[in-house]
């Protein structure tokens, strides 16, 4: 029987390994260079992290969005951070930092926080405190327009499909009865996460739903049908969401 | 007859500009809207200026004392112009003071009516007047100037203290979109005579840049290097109450990139300075006129600082703009020396 040797991690003899991310580190199963072979402990690379270019054309592309057309004026204060009810939770949650990466065009760092870039909550706070009125809290829309165009396979890989999948519900609800109804809500997403069982299991989440049932929140849509002059609402609404796709298309 | 010559604004400027004109002869009506001379060093009690930390009396009292015993200056405290007209090249002004209204005429008009410092309180988010240890620079100058260093809450030596520069300055929020120049000299100054005076205590300074400009930067440095001050780069966004009796700051260290929620015993916010109600009532009055940013506007910026629009009046100090104690009192001169010539010239 062959001794089984233990697998070696990627740069596992690399001090301070923390800092430096996989897919920066280069290791070949045979290195041969000029007739010398380096297989072994000898052939691990560091790929170099100093940044070469910043991307302009990046910069310019956010300028020409209404969300994203003051991207020009910051001037990195932390004033948004400072006032983000989003970062206590999420410290990699940053906006002035994701402007930051943005007016140079660092794709490549932004790309680390696809996960968390979407999490604004659009509370303005940053917004109403920006010393030089750049307005991040749209500037995080126009983040977020960027994320989807650019990291689409980062959306899927993370799963954020599904707050994808849950907008839609919510849209079709608000757009189709001008209404919005938790219940359906709350059971379409489950149900989009793949969790409809729990909704029978765990007894709070059971509980909910009677509740609803009961005190007749889960009917109200149906019984109380759309608001009043809806259709002309619903018709400005579609007009306002057009010129957004447009937009959005354009970016 | 010697010329008669107005000046409106008792501060370092106006008076350093009746002083000089008051040497070459001229009768001086200075008007001042306070009970007393000597604009807003006065009224705070600054006790020390930068860059030397000379004592404030030795120029400001130096200004009034020669403008109080100079017999060709008259002063009009707790006074205002009442009423300002063209009299041809002259003007004739009323002056209403508490012992009745006069109106003269005068060969040339220099206004110094200085500034307001910001009031902290109206930018809500740093709780100014909400707590009792979140002070103002002017507050504290006037504290030190009292000699008192403690904490207003509770009288106790603070343990640490946060200074917050640009509040109500580089901020469109607010409305002030300009730099006041002077609050990053003072506020060093300031840590500099805290830590003076508690060696023990630690001093922060949140800043976005610190604009020491010139010669001033070595208080900066004596700052960081002999009293061990530390500054933080990030603005501060909010002021809650913390535990102990403390004040959170709460910010982003932008350069360690993320939040922070730090309580202190004392916060100090470096307000800025503002054009005052008073410059747009000049401008009004006088029919000189204001610039964007609620200051007066001179006629040229760099060729003649000191020149309103308008023929015959001139302007000096800070109602032009912020400005430290030097620079006024240099525009002062400027001013009296403007303006005496074109009295001269205008005297028939």
């Amino acid at each position: 029987m062959l001794n089984e040797r233990p697998v070696a991690e990627k740069g596992e003899h690399i001090i301070a390994r923390h800092l430096i991310e996989d897919d920066r580190i280069k290791e070949e199963k045979n290195l041969v260079i000029d007739g010398v072979d380096v297989s072994g402990r000898w052939n691990t690379f560091i790929e170099t992290r100093v940044d070469s270019e910043y991307d302009r054309s990046f910069f310019e592309e956010i300028k020409k969005t209404v969300v994203g057309s003051r991207i020009n004026r910051c001037w990195q204060c932390g004033m948004c951070t400072a006032s983000c009810t989003v970062t206590p939770l999420y410290r990699r949650f940053n906006p002035r930092a994701f402007i930051y990466m943005m007016q140079l065009g660092n794709l490549k760092e932004l790309k680390k926080y696809v996960d968390v870039a979407w999490r604004c909550v659009g509370c303005y706070k940053c917004s109403q405190r920006c010393p030089k009125q750049v307005n991040p809290a749209e500037m995080m829309e126009a983040l977020a327009l960027v994320v989807k165009k650019y990291f689409p396979e980062e959306l899927e890989k993370k799963a954020l499909k599904i707050d994808e999948d849950v907008k839609k519900i919510y849209e079709e609800m608000i757009l189709g009865r001008g209404r919005l109804d938790l219940a359906k809500l709350h059971t379409g997403s489950m149900r989009k996460m793949g969790r409809s069982k729990e909704l029978l299991g765990k007894k709070i989440e059971r509980d909910a739903i009677f509740k609803m049932i009961k005190d007749g929140r889960a009917f109200s849509v149906l019984r109380l049908g759309t608001p009043p002059k809806w259709h002309n609402s619903k018709k400005a609404i579609d007009k306002y969401l057009k010129n957004i796709g447009t937009l959005e298309e354009s970016l | 007859m010697p010329e008669n010559i107005l000046v409106i604004g008792g501060g370092p400027a106006g008076l350093h500009a009746a002083n000089e004109l008051a040497e070459l002869g001229v009768s001086v009506s200075l008007v001042e809207r306070d009970a007393f001379i000597g604009g807003n060093p006065k009224k705070f009690k600054y006790k020390f200026l930068f860059p030397d930390l000379q004592p404030a009396e030795n120029v400001i009292g130096e200004l009034i004392k020669k403008a109080e015993s100079n017999k060709n200056i008259r002063i009009y405290y707790s006074s205002e112009v009442t009423d300002f007209k063209e009299n041809g090249k002259k003007f004739d002004v009323t002056i209403k003071s508490p012992k009745g209204t006069e109106t003269k005429t005068f060969n040339s008009v220099i206004v110094a009516t200085g500034f307001e410092h910001f009031d902290p309180a109206t930018d809500s988010k740093y709780s100014y007047q909400l707590f009792d240890d979140v002070i103002d620079i002017k507050d504290l100058e006037k504290m030190m100037g009292e000699g008192n260093f403690n904490r207003p809450s509770n009288g106790k030596p603070p343990r640490n203290v946060a200074i917050i520069l640009c509040v109500g300055s580089r901020d469109r929020h607010v409305g002030n979109q300009y730099c006041s120049r002077v609050c990053c000299t003072v506020s060093v100054k300031q840590a500099i005579e805290l830590k003076e005076h508690f060696p023990e205590m630690e001093v922060y300074i949140f800043y976005m840049d610190i604009r020491t400009y010139g010669f001033y930067e070595d208080l900066y440095w004596k700052a960081m290097e002999e009293h061990d001050v530390q500054i933080v780069k990030g603005r501060v966004a909010e002021i809650t109450s913390g535990p102990d009796n403390t004040v959170i700051c709460k910010g982003e260290d932008t350069l360690l990139r993320g939040p922070f929620e730090i309580p202190f015993d004392m916060v100090v916010l470096a307000s800025g300075m503002e054009g005052g109600p008073q410059s747009p009532e000049m401008s009004k009055k006088l029919g000189i006129e204001l610039d964007e940013h609620g200051f007066l506007k001179p006629a040229n910026i760099t060729l003649s600082p000191f020149k309103s629009n308008k023929d015959g009046i001139f302007l000096a100090g800070a109602c032009t703009g912020p400005k430290a104690i030097v620079d006024a009192i240099v525009e002062g001169g400027a001013a009296a020396m403007n303006a005496y010539i074109y009295a001269k010239k205008n005297a028939q």
